[in-house]
C-alpha cells in the first residue's frame, strides 16, 4: 500500500497534497499498490470529503483533539500508530515546512529510510528510484531507498501538478482510524501563528501578472493594461519608473528594488528589461514581452516576444481572451 | 628679568602643548598598528606635491587654496626667524645682529604680507562667507587663531619701525612671543593640530586609494567592531582633520541628501577616542544606517588635503557589522546569490554559457590568444551590457586581436569586499586566482572598471599579479597604433560620465575621451568629472539598496541631472553599473536622454568608416 499524508490547517487543505497524490498515482502505476490518504488533525471531515474525489482506495482520518494545533510530537505519535495499522510500503508527503518539521523525526522513530525533496519517480530494475537534486541543483541523484518498508518520500513542491491527480468516478470511501495520543507527552506548546506584516499586495503568489513599463507612456494608458489583467484574471505590476511616477503604488513594483515574483505567466508590456527588473521575475514560467524596440533586453529572456505597438496588440489580446 | 620670565612662560606653554600631544600619541600607540612605509618614492612625491606645493588644497578651491598656501609657505619661512628670536629671548644665543639674519628678516617681509593677506581672506571666508563645508557654526577658536596669526605678522612688520630697546619695541616683541606661545598651547586640542600632523599624515597615507588590507582569518580578524579596533593610521587621521569639508561636499551620499558625511565620521572618531570610549561599538559611534550609505566612490579620501583615509574606517566598520550578522537584508540576498551562483544576480550559469555560444567566443588558450577577456557579472548576465561586449568583440575581431574567455567565471568579489563580507570576497578571489593562474593570460581585458580595480589591485594582496586593462584603454591604444580612423558622419554632441573605479581609482580619464574625440565627438563636460566624478550610486553594494533609499535621495537621480544639465542629448558610459543606475534614473525622470556605451559608440563609427 502507498500512504499519502495529507496536510491541512484549520480545515483547509494544503494544495500540495494533491501534487503528492499525483506522485502517488504514478508510483502506483509502477508498483500496482493501492493508495490510501491519511488526514491527521481535528475536524478533518471537510478535507477528507474533498480528497475523496481522488482516484484512491480510501481516505483515512486520524481525528484527535491533541492533533490540533499541529505539533511534531503529536503528529509523530499518531502517524506512527496509523502506519503500524496500515503497514504501507511507501509513505509519501509534500515537501512542505510542516513535513520538514516532523517527517525526519517520524522516519527516525520507525528507523526507516527517508528520501526528501524528490522531483520524479522512475523504475530502476525491479526497484523504484526517487530523483532528487543535489549540490544546489547542479546534479540529480536517483535514490533507491534500502532497508525494510515503509520508505518515506517527500515531493518537491511543483514536482507534480495538482491538476494531474486523477479523480475517481465515484468518491473514495472515508473511514476513521482511532489513534491514541497522549496530550501530556506533547512537549511543544505552539503559540498563535505569527503573521508577518504582509504587503497589501502579495505579487509573489500571483499565478498571472501583467506588468507595465515605461512604454505605456502615460498614466491614462494604465487602464489598457488593467483591462488585460482583468480579462486574464491577472495581477497588475510595474517596473520602477511607473511606480516612481506614482502611476501605480510602490507595492506593485517588480525587481531588485521591489517584489520578487514567480507567476506561471508574466506579460511584460513596454518593459525594456533592465537587469534590475529581470532579477525580480526570473522565476516566471512563461514570459511574454511586447515592446516596440526589437533590441530591448527583455526579448533575451522572453519565451514569446511581440515587436510592435502595445496599444494595437493589447486590445487584440483582450478581444481574443474574451472570445 | 625678562629672560627668566620668558623661560617660565616657554616651559609652561611648551608643557601644556606636550601634555596634550602626549595624550594623542598614547591613543595612537594603543591602537593596532596599521602604518606602512611601502612605496617610499610614491609617498615622497605626494609629500612634495600635496604638502610643499599644496596641490590638493588649491585644486578644488583655487582662491582659498592659494591664500592657504601663502599662509603655509609663510609659516615655513618664519621657522628659523622664530627659533632665532626664541634663542635670544631665552638668553642662549643672540644671532639677531648677524648680517645673514638681517637679510633673512628683510626677505621675510613679502612672506609676512602674503600671510597677512591670506589669513584675512580666510577669516572673512570663514566668518562672513561661510561655505557649507565648514559647518553651520562659526568656530570662535578659528577666528581667534586667525587674529593671532594676523597679530604675529603685524608685530613682525612693526618691529622694522620701532626701536627695539624702547618700551614700544619691547611690548611689540613680547606680544609676538606670547601670541606664539598661546597659539602653541591651543594647537593640540583644535583643528590646528594639522599644522603639526598633516605633513606626517600625508606621507603615511597609502599610495593606493581605498587601500584595505585583507583580513587574516587565522588571526581571527573580523574587522572593526569597537573604537579600540581602529588602526593607528585612523587615530592619526582623526587628530589631523582640519575640518575643511572637502570630503563632505564631494560625497555623493551627502550630496543626495543622505545622512552620511565623511567629515562627521572623522570627527566622531576623534570625539570617541578622546572620551576614552574604547569599547563603544562603531555601529553606534557612526550609526549603522550611515555606514551602509557609502558607495566607496573614494571622493572623500581622494580630495582630502591632509592625508585622511576614510575608506578603511567605513569598510572596516562594515566588516565588523557583517561579522556579527548585521548586514542589511538586501545584502543578505546578494550574498546568497554570490554563494550559490557566484554572481550578484543569482542567475543560472547556463545564461553565461548561452551568451558565450551566441557571441562565438573561444575558451582562452594562452598559446593561441593575445588577451583574455573577462566578462564579469554584467557581461555574463545583463543582456543590455552584453550589447557593449558584442561591440568590443567586433572591434577586436576587426583589428585581429586574438582573444578568449574563461570557461567559467565567478564574481571578482568587489561587492562582497566593499560591503565588508571579507570571507566571501576571499573565497571568490582565491577561486578566481586559481583559474587565472591555470589559464595564465599575459593580459586581461575587461569592460568593467570594478573588475579592473579588484583583479588588478586587490588580487595583488594575495600575491597574484596580472596586467588588466579597461576596454577603453585597450581599444584607444589599438586605434592609436592603427592611426587615422578620422571622423565618420556628423558631429555628435555627447557628455561622458567617468566611472569612479576608472577615473578616480584608475586615473584613466584621457583614453575614453580620446576615443570619443577620435571620431569627432564633442564632449560637454559635466560638473564633477575626470578624476573626481560624482558617483552613479551603484558602488559599495548600493546597486541593491534602491529599496532602502528614501524618496528624493537617490544618488543616481542627482548624477543624471548633472549629466542632463550639460545640454548634450547623449550620455556615454563605460561601466555596466553606471549604465544600470543612470538608465534607471533616466527612466524614472521620464527624460529623452540617449545612452550610448563607449564600445558601442566606437564600433558603430568603425563600421561606418570602413
Amino acid at each position: 500500500m502507498i500512504l499519502v499524508i495529507a496536510e491541512q490547517r484549520d480545515g483547509r487543505l494544503n494544495r500540495a497534497t494533491w501534487e503528492t497524490i499525483a506522485g502517488a498515482q504514478q508510483l502506483a502505476g509502477q508498483t500496482g499498490a493501492p493508495i490510501a490518504v491519511v488526514v491527521p488533525g481535528a475536524n478533518s471531515g471537510g478535507v477528507a470529503k474533498e480528497l475523496a474525489a481522488a482516484q484512491v482506495k480510501e481516505i483515512v482520518t486520524l481525528e484527535h483533539a491533541a492533533l490540533e494545533p499541529y505539533t511534531p510530537d503529536g503528529y509523530t505519535a499518531a502517524l506512527k500508530e496509523a502506519i503500524g495499522a496500515l503497514s504501507p510500503a511507501h509513505v509519501l508527503l509534500p515537501h512542505t515546512y510542516q513535513t520538514r518539521d516532523f517527517a525526519p523525526k517520524l522516519a527516525a522513530r520507525l528507523d526507516r529510510a527517508l528520501v526528501t525533496d524528490v522531483t520524479a519517480v522512475k523504475a530502476a530494475g525491479g526497484d523504484t528510484a526517487f530523483v532528487r537534486p543535489m549540490f544546489q541543483g547542479k546534479l540529480t541523484a536517483d535514490v533507491v531507498p534500502q532497508g525494510p518498508a515503509p520508505h518515506f518520500v517527500t515531493f518537491q513542491i511543483g514536482a507534480y501538478r495538482a491538476d494531474q491527480a486523477v479523480r475517481g468516478q465515484s468518491p473514495a470511501p472515508v473511514r476513521a482510524l482511532a489513534v491514541t495520543v497522549d496530550a501530556a507527552a506533547i512537549r511543544e506548546k505552539p503559540e498563535a501563528p505569527f503573521q508577518q506584516a504582509r504587503q497589501a499586495v502579495d505579487l509573489s503568489q500571483a499565478e498571472r501578472i501583467v506588468s507595465v513599463g515605461r512604454g505605456i507612456k502615460e498614466q491614462a494608458n494604465i487602464a489598457v493594461a488593467q483591462q488585460l489583467a482583468e480579462a486574464l484574471g491577472a495581477e497588475i505590476a510595474a517596473s520602477r519608473p511607473i511606480c516612481d511616477a506614482g502611476w501605480l503604488p510602490m507595492e506593485r513594483q517588480v525587481g531588485s528594488s521591489g517584489q520578487t515574483v514567480a507567476p506561471k505567466l508574466y506579460l511584460a508590456l513596454g518593459i525594456s528589461g533592465a537587469i534590475q527588473h529581470l532579477v525580480g521575475m526570473k522565476g516566471a514560467n512563461t514570459v511574454v514581452a511586447i515592446n516596440k524596440d526589437p533590441d530591448a533586453p527583455i526579448f533575451e529572456i522572453a519565451d514569446y516576444g511581440i515587436v510592435g505597438d502595445l496599444f494595437e496588440i493589447v486590445p487584440a489580446i483582450i478581444d481574443a481572451v474574451k472570445k | 628679568m625678562e629672560t627668566v620670565a620668558f623661560w617660565i612662560l616657554v616651559i609652561a606653554f611648551a608643557g601644556a602643548f606636550a601634555a596634550q600631544v602626549a595624550r594623542r600619541v598614547q591613543l595612537m600607540a594603543a591602537a593596532p598598528a596599521t602604518i606602512s612605509l611601502d612605496h617610499p618614492g610614491a609617498r615622497a612625491s605626494r609629500f612634495l606635491i600635496d604638502v610643499v606645493l599644496q596641490r590638493r588644497t588649491i585644486r578644488e578651491r583655487p582662491l582659498a587654496g592659494i591664500m592657504h598656501a601663502l599662509v603655509f609657505w609663510g609659516f615655513v619661512a618664519f621657522g628659523l626667524y622664530t627659533t632665532t628670536e626664541f634663542l635670544r629671548g631665552l638668553g642662549i644665543v643672540d644671532l639677531t645682529h648677524t648680517g645673514w639674519f638681517q637679510a633673512y628678516r628683510l626677505a621675510l617681509t613679502p612672506f609676512a604680507a602674503g600671510v597677512l593677506a591670506g589669513i584675512l581672506f580666510l577669516l572673512v571666508r570663514r566668518a562672513v562667507l561661510r561655505p557649507v563645508g565648514l559647518g553651520t557654526k562659526v568656530s570662535l577658536e578659528s577666528v581667534v587663531i586667525a587674529l593671532f596669526i594676523a597679530t604675529l605678522m603685524i608685530t613682525f612688520l612693526l618691529a622694522f619701525r620701532l626701536d627695539e630697546a624702547s618700551t614700544a619695541g619691547r611690548v611689540n616683541w613680547w606680544v609676538h612671543a606670547v601670541v606664539i606661545l598661546v597659539f602653541m598651547a591651543l594647537i593640540p586640542a583644535s583643528k590646528h593640530l594639522h599644522l603639526v600632523l598633516s605633513p606626517i599624515t600625508v606621507f603615511l597615507k597609502s599610495p593606493e586609494l581605498g587601500n584595505l588590507p585583507n583580513l587574516d582569518f587565522d588571526k581571527e580578524q573580523v574587522g572593526l567592531e569597537t573604537v579600540k579596533d581602529l588602526g593607528s593610521k585612523s587615530v592619526l587621521d582623526a587628530f589631523t582633520c582640519v575640518e575643511c569639508g572637502r570630503c563632505q561636499v564631494n560625497c555623493p551620499a551627502w550630496g543626495a541628501g543622505k545622512e552620511l558625511n565623511p567629515k562627521a565620521i572623522i570627527l566622531q572618531t576623534q570625539e570617541a577616542l578622546l572620551a576614552g570610549e574604547r569599547e563603544r561599538k562603531l555601529g553606534e559611534v557612526y550609526s549603522e544606517k550611515v555606514l551602509w550609505q557609502c558607495t566607496t566612490c573614494g571622493a572623500c579620501e581622494n580630495q582630502c588635503p591632509v592625508g585622511i583615509e576614510h575608506l578603511p574606517i567605513l569598510i572596516g566598520s562594515r566588516r565588523g557589522l557583517v561579522s556579527n550578522g548585521d548586514a542589511p537584508d538586501y545584502l543578505g540576498a546578494m550574498y546568497n546569490n554570490l554563494e550559490r551562483r557566484s554572481n550578484i544576480w543569482g542567475l543560472g550559469y547556463d545564461q553565461r554559457t548561452k551568451f558565450v555560444q551566441s557571441a562565438a567566443l573561444e575558451t582562452f588558450d594562452a598559446s593561441k590568444h593575445d588577451v583574455l577577456v573577462w566578462l564579469g557579472c554584467a557581461g555574463s548576465f545583463d543582456a543590455d551590457f552584453q550589447k557593449s561586449l558584442r561591440s568590443l568583440f567586433s572591434i577586436l575581431r576587426a583589428k585581429h586581436v586574438r582573444f578568449g574567455v574563461l570557461a567559467k567565471e565567478r564574481c571578482n568579489g568587489d561587492p562582497a569586499k566593499r560591503t565588508g563580507n571579507e570571507y566571501m570576497y576571499q573565497e571568490l578571489a582565491n577561486a578566481n586566482i586559481d583559474d587565472l593562474k591555470a589559464a595564465a593570460p599575459k593580459k586581461i581585458l575587461t569592460s568593467c572598471p570594478h573588475c579592473v580595480k579588484t583583479i588588478g589591485d586587490d588580487y595583488r594582496k594575495f600575491g597574484y599579479q596580472v596586467e588588466i586593462e579597461h576596454s577603453s584603454v585597450f581599444v584607444e591604444a589599438l586605434l592609436r597604433q592603427d592611426g587615422g580612423n578620422g571622423a565618420a558622419g556628423g558631429r555628435d554632441v555627447v557628455t561622458y560620465h567617468d566611472p569612479c573605479y576608472l577615473g578616480r581609482y584608475g586615473g584613466k580619464v584621457d583614453e575614453p575621451r580620446a576615443l570619443l574625440e577620435r571620431f569627432g565627438a564633442e564632449i560637454k563636460e559635466p560638473q564633477r568629472n575626470r578624476d573626481n566624478p560624482y558617483c552613479c550610486g551603484a558602488g559599495g553594494g548600493l546597486l541593491f539598496a534602491d529599496k532602502e533609499e528614501e524618496p528624493g535621495s537617490r544618488i543616481s537621480d542627482v548624477r543624471f541631472k548633472q549629466l542632463q544639465a550639460t545640454g548634450a542629448g547623449t550620455v556615454v558610459t563605460a561601466c555596466p553599473f553606471c549604465s544600470i543606475m543612470l538608465k534607471g534614473a533616466q527612466a524614472s525622470a521620464g527624460a529623452d536622454t540617449q545612452f550610448v556605451d563607449l564600445m558601442t559608440f566606437v564600433d558603430g563609427k568603425l563600421a561606418k568608416s570602413t
